[in-house]
């Protein structure tokens, strides 16, 4: 019996106080099953990023629920949701967000550090991670000696260290060229549903969008499932 | 705790590369460092001249005085003898006290005068020899209020006498001392002058505890212990500590508002760091710690740089006599610099919370500013 790993419900969001307020999210639903990789798409600002903060317990609903894994979220602590996040979420965004004072090994075990890990743990996780990704021989470098997509593999491989259960990705490709965007593409795919993870990707990318499990379309006026 | 260390040290690790924050982060530090080198030298200065102050007062004077509790005689009766008898750490010298004038060069200067029994010849004290221009050696004509009765009517007594020594002074003492054998006091105190016994610590006693072993005194003797009579003298030089000291922490305070806002650049630097770090799963309250920390470490860094310069050129300054003093109108050769255990742990602990108490707001705005803000600013 498939379980949900993700439930949205009427969720409504919106930015700024009176005549400059934007409604960006307007009784938004969604549903992702366990194991499930869904892209959602749409035109910029229509809310894709906000959608993705909510459901990552980054940011919280004007109104409406958010369910991870059978439990309602979207009224807990801070101090839960942090752990929440470091538990079971996983992010990777469009800018890489690496810490620059950190080697690419040290950013990747950086989750496992935050948890309390200790540090030579963490290190020989963050080392599997790098090799899983393909970069392992830049363990020692700083971020800003890669390249484009050497960062972002980085990042999808602190995404992972803490081996969580629902990946959030947001626009992991869009600073990449088409062949770095698809070899990065198809690494996450293969991680995904090698380890039997979730994942909800927001993306411009139409060609990317169709090779996921299923595509939630995003507009002004709602979504549209495909 | 492990990581908030660890992001520490990184970041501080990454103050030495030339950035722009990091250059300003450099000069923070480096005037917080300056800072508590200028009160530690300040503080051994003021401390300097205290112990040499403290030191003219134990070698100058008595270190306590017993009194009559009332009137100006001392109780009769062996109770002294007994007293020196049972404290062969203490010496005891009996004296009269009363007042008079000096007459030298034409001019007559007021005094306190000592009858010392057992002194042999005049001596006149640092005081009196300033203000009248004596040394060993001067004629002086003494003069006593208790007048004498002459042709043209009652006139002051008046001894004739010659100067042997210049004796250290008594701190307390307005009034310039000459001190008198037995005989000479006799004449010019007939009806004899106040009575007192002058207590000293022998050896390395601390003068400051010279009554405090004394026990029960005779009925009618009351006793001045050594803060009593130097308290105007200490309780200025105490004052004097402390404001020129809190003065100086001026400059601490100034590098401290230099460190706030060099905090608060470097948490805006650093805002996507905080919102990862809170993304991965870290509390808003580790953010603040992490740059309340941050403020702690500098302040640790800089407090202990600026706390061993300046203890190393109080003490050298100290050491090379560095910087002389015309002789003659001051009572030490050079300026004395004494840095003590107390004054560098005082520096160095307000050093560290003035750059704890600059890192607060910083640690506060960087822990309050919104995980998104941080991330889409990125």
């Amino acid at each position: 019996m498939s379980r949900f790993a993700v439930q949205a419900k009427e969720l409504w969001k919106g930015y700024g106080e009176g005549e400059r307020r934007v409604q960006v999210l307007r009784g938004f639903s969604l549903e992702v099953q366990e194991g499930e990789l869904v892209a959602i798409v749409g035109p910029s600002g229509v809310g894709k990023s906000t959608l993705l903060y909510l459901l990552g317990l980054l940011d919280k609903p004007d109104a409406g629920e958010v369910w991870l894994f059978g439990q309602k979220v979207s009224e807990l602590s801070p101090e839960e949701r942090a752990t929440l996040r470091n538990r079971k979420l996983g992010f990777v965004f469009q800018a890489h967000l690496l810490l620059a004072d950190f080697t690419v090994e040290e950013n990747v075990a950086m989750p496992l550090l935050l948890r309390g890990e200790r540090k030579a743990v963490a290190l020989a996780r963050a080392g599997e991670l790098l090799e899983q990704v393909g970069i392992a021989h830049r363990r020692g470098h700083f971020p800003h000696e890669l390249s484009g997509g050497e960062q972002q593999r980085a990042a999808v491989a602190r995404a992972l260290a803490c081996q969580p259960q629902l990946l959030l990705l947001d626009e992991p490709t869009g600073n990449l060229d088409s062949q770095a965007a698809e070899r990065l593409f198809g690494l996450l795919q293969e991680l995904v549903l090698s380890q039997g993870l979730t994942g909800v990707i927001v993306t411009h990318n139409e060609a990317l969008a169709r090779r996921c499990h299923r595509v939630v379309h995003l507009g002004p006026s709602g979504e549209t499932p495909c | 705790m492990r990581a908030l260390a660890f992001i520490l040290g990184r970041y501080l690790l990454g103050l030495s590369r030339r950035t722009h924050v990091a250059v300003v982060s450099g000069i923070s530090l480096v005037a917080l460092g300056l800072g508590a080198m200028a009160l530690v030298l300040t503080l051994a200065l003021l401390e300097g001249f205290q112990a040499t102050i403290r030191r003219q007062l134990r070698e100058g004077g008595p270190h306590a005085v017993l009194v009559p509790a009332r009137g100006d005689k001392l109780p009769p009766g062996p109770w002294l003898e007994a007293l020196a008898q049972k404290h062969p750490e203490l010496s005891f010298r009996r004296l009269e006290r009363g007042s008079g004038w000096v007459v030298a060069y034409g001019e007559a200067v007021p005094v306190l005068v000592e009858v010392v029994p057992g002194l042999a010849a005049v001596e006149v004290d640092r005081v009196l020899a300033a203000r009248a221009a004596l040394a060993a050696g001067a004629e002086v004509a003494l003069l006593s209020p208790a007048p004498v009765l002459s042709p043209l009517g009652p006139v002051p007594r008046r001894v004739s006498a010659r100067v042997s020594r210049v004796v250290p002074g008594l701190a307390r003492a307005e009034k310039g001392t000459v001190r008198v054998p037995e005989a000479l006091g006799r004449e010019l105190l007939p009806q004899g002058g106040r009575e007192e016994v002058q207590v000293f610590c022998l050896g390395d006693g601390d003068p400051q505890n010279a009554t405090a072993h004394l026990g029960p005194l005779p009925e009618g003797v009351a006793v001045w212990s050594f803060q009593q009579l130097h308290r105007p003298l200490l309780a200025a030089l105490s004052l004097e500590r402390l404001l020129i000291g809190m003065g100086v922490s001026l400059i601490l305070v100034v590098a401290a508002l230099n460190l706030l806002c060099n905090l608060t650049m470097l948490a805006a630097e650093k805002r996507a760091d905080c919102a990862i770090l809170q993304a991965m799963g870290w509390p808003k309250g580790r953010v603040a710690a992490l740059f309340r920390a941050l403020g702690l470490a500098m302040g640790g860094l800089a407090g202990l740089g600026g706390t061993l310069l300046g203890w190393l050129l109080a003490s050298l300054l100290d050491r090379t006599r560095a910087i002389p003093l015309p002789k003659g109108v001051f009572a030490t050769s050079h300026v004395p610099f004494l840095p003590t255990v107390p004054s560098l742990f005082l520096v160095f602990g307000v050093t560290v919370i003035a750059a704890y108490a600059a890192a607060l707001l910083p640690a506060r705005a960087a822990a309050q500013r919104g995980v998104l803000e941080g991330l889409r600013g990125e």
